[in-house]
């Protein structure tokens, strides 16, 4: 009886480690199997743009000496894109304070069609803004009569960069505005500060690191747009229409300088915003 | 003064209603409730944080009905401080101030002054609240909303901040609305206490009469008494037991001499309660425990036996069971000092005597 119980104790032992074991070498596969996936995902990520950088990047920073096209494509990239940029800031700022500060009716609606311009197809936009702001709309035919033309000039570049990046803009600048307590205004306009001073004096500062990464985000996704603006403006070019251009009408040769060095510059609003997420998680407002 | 009749405000499913007092100019008011029963709401309601949905609020006199917070005179504290952290120490308490020798004074005094050189992120909790004190009282505010401001700091230093703040109100006149969690700091600090729970007002007025004289069984509980029994008023017109003096004149005044049976326990008083179902209060500060049965003027004497003594620091809480027969008994608590206690060579198991005056016994 004695050994028949040692032997099913040793059978139970023997059970329960095989099963540990078969569990641990369970977790060992679902890790390789997970980093396997991981590195495939990030491979191609990477390999396209370090592809696009390595045959094309020295040729590409060449030709910002000699290809005086490219230049300028660059210069109006820049221009417009900044001008962009500083509209949504304007435009999206308050926009974006009312909808993180005040409850209303018809917030959540108003959130929504703010949202709408990342949901729909580039070109779709570009199209939308041309019935809004054509020759033969209304707002675009008047603006005409004034001497403004939209269509086929840098506005119209200014106005499809705006219209695809600003959402992005005030979902950002919401973001930053959260991060502040609202009590900190509280305790402002207890001291004195009517609510535009509170903002200004707290809210602004405690939110600017937030209110400048939305910025950079916005200004980056504004240079890199390219559906919207060819319906609304191909000539002048951006920097984004050039290289479409050069690839349709010279092929990938004359297109990849172009396109490497749009892919470089790709760079600075990225490390711009490394560099502030890095500065806001050294400065969080922790009370 | 602050002036609160039928105030009420919403703040998603919370409800501040129908809340009504009085803190008189230049007055110390503490707000007392569990957490969540609207404490802060309240506060941020005087100071125009949050809207008010109906009734009327008074600031020294005038209507807030429609006034900004900025223009209300009134300084918010919260618990956390909330110091502007892109600021220095001294930015942020010369941050409301016109005059600034006047904040640095006010700060010196709080002792925020002493922290001038260092850097509102490197500061304590208690640190934080003596910045926010300072910061609040530096533009001279005829109102001062404090939302337990002393919590942080350590006991001597709150005692000292404490004395001082009151010290400075008085001085300038600043009606004060305390929200505190701390029974020792209303009855310290307050000349109105407003005990708050599920956005309404239970009771407000002086703090020793919402400590002695609790509107009901839940309010005396909640403030912390620990003899609470339910039972039946009985009228004695018939036979007076020999009351005191207090009580007499009481009795002389039109009160009626009342038999309170609670349980098995018997207990004697006077006062103007309708007969019937009621319940009857006695703080344990009220409670006597002696060795042998006392020749003095209390009429509520019970022999039992102790059965437990608990002892924070000065103070020491005896509980006396009462045999009421019938194998029931009624637990009665006494507060008494450890000295006294040690005294008496308290133990449990111990044979002693409980006693209380009449007037000690309130009913609700």
């Amino acid at each position: 009886m004695g050994d028949g119980r040692g032997f099913s104790e040793a059978l139970a032992g023997a059970l329960i480690a095989a099963s540990l074991g078969s569990m641990r070498q369970a977790h060992r596969a679902a890790s390789v199997i997970a980093a396997l996936c991981g590195s495939i995902f990030l491979l191609f990520l990477v390999a396209p743009i370090a592809r696009l950088i390595g045959a094309g990047g020295a040729d590409g920073l060449r030709h910002l000496f000699t290809d005086a096209e490219l230049r300028s494509a660059l210069a109006l990239t820049a221009l417009t894109a900044t001008s962009a940029t500083a509209l949504a800031i304007l435009g999206g700022t308050p926009l974006a304070y009312l909808l993180e500060r005040r409850r209303f009716r018809g917030r959540a609606l108003l959130a929504a069609v703010i949202d709408l311009p990342l949901l729909i197809p580039h070109p779709v936009a570009g199209i939308a803004l041309l019935l809004v702001l054509g020759r033969r709309s209304l707002v675009g035919g008047t603006l005409l009569d004034l001497g403004i033309r939209v269509v086929g000039s840098p506005i119209g570049i200014v106005c499809a960069m705006l219209f695809v990046s600003a959402p992005l803009y005030v979902s950002a600048t919401r973001e930053a505005f959260a991060r502040v307590d609202v009590r900190y205004e509280a305790v402002a306009r207890s001291l004195g500060d009517p609510a535009w001073r509170a903002f200004r004096r707290v809210t602004l500062p405690l939110s600017s690191r937030g209110l400048i990464a939305a910025g950079v985000v916005v200004w980056a996704r504004a240079v890199s747009e390219f559906g919207a603006i060819v319906i609304l403006t191909y000539n002048p070019k951006v920097a984004s229409v050039l290289s479409y251009d050069r690839f349709t009408s010279y092929g990938l040769d004359e297109a990849l300088p172009v396109a490497a060095v749009l892919a470089i510059l790709a760079f600075v609003p990225l490390f711009l915003l490394r560099t502030l997420r890095a500065s806001r998680g050294a400065a969080a407002f922790v009370q | 003064m602050i002036a609160a009749e039928g105030l009420s405000a919403r703040v998603g499913e919370f409800e501040l209603r129908d809340v009504s007092f009085v803190v008189p100019e230049g007055k110390y008011g503490v707000v007392i409730g569990a957490a969540g029963s609207g404490k802060t709401t309240l506060l941020e309601t005087i100071a125009g944080i949050i809207p008010m949905k109906g009734g009327v609020l008074k600031l020294g006199g005038r209507d807030m009905k429609g006034v900004p917070s900025e223009q209300r005179n009134a300084g918010i504290v919260y618990q956390h401080g909330f110091l502007f952290p892109h600021l220095s120490v001294a930015e942020n308490v010369r941050y409301g101030a016109l005059d600034f020798t006047f904040a640095d004074a006010i700060a010196k005094r709080i002792g925020a002054s002493e922290l001038y050189a260092r850097e509102v992120r490197g500061l304590s909790g208690g640190e934080r609240q003596l910045v926010a004190i300072a910061r609040a009282l530096a533009p001279r505010p005829k109102v001062l909303l404090l939302d337990e401001p002393f919590s942080a700091l350590d006991p001597r230093r709150r005692t000292l901040v404490r004395r001082e703040v009151r010290r400075v109100a008085r001085e300038l006149g600043i009606t004060v609305l305390q929200v505190t969690h701390d029974f020792t700091e209303a009855g310290l600090l307050g000349d109105v206490a407003i005990l708050i729970d599920a956005g309404r007002v239970l009771q407000s007025g002086p703090p020793e009469r919402l400590f002695r004289e609790p509107a009901s069984p839940y309010i005396a509980e909640f403030l912390g008494a620990e003899n609470v029994y339910a039972g039946e008023v009985r009228y004695l017109d018939d036979a007076l037991p020999d009351f005191a003096d207090d009580a007499r004149e009481l009795l002389a005044r039109g009160h009626r001499a009342i038999e309170f049976l609670a349980g098995g326990l018997r207990l004697y008083t006077v006062g103007d309660a309708p007969a019937g179902q009621g319940h009857a209060v006695i703080r344990a500060e009220e409670v006597l425990i002696s060795a042998a049965a006392q020749e003095s003027s209390a009429r509520n004497q019970f022999k039992g036996v102790v059965s437990e003594i608990a002892t924070t620091g000065a103070l020491t809480r005896v509980t006396v069971e009462i045999s009421s027969g019938g194998g029931k008994s009624a637990p009665i608590v006494a507060a008494l000092t450890t000295r006294s206690a040690q005294e008496l060579v308290l133990r449990e198991g111990s044979e002693v005597w409980a006693s209380f005056k009449a007037m000690a016994v309130h009913l609700c």
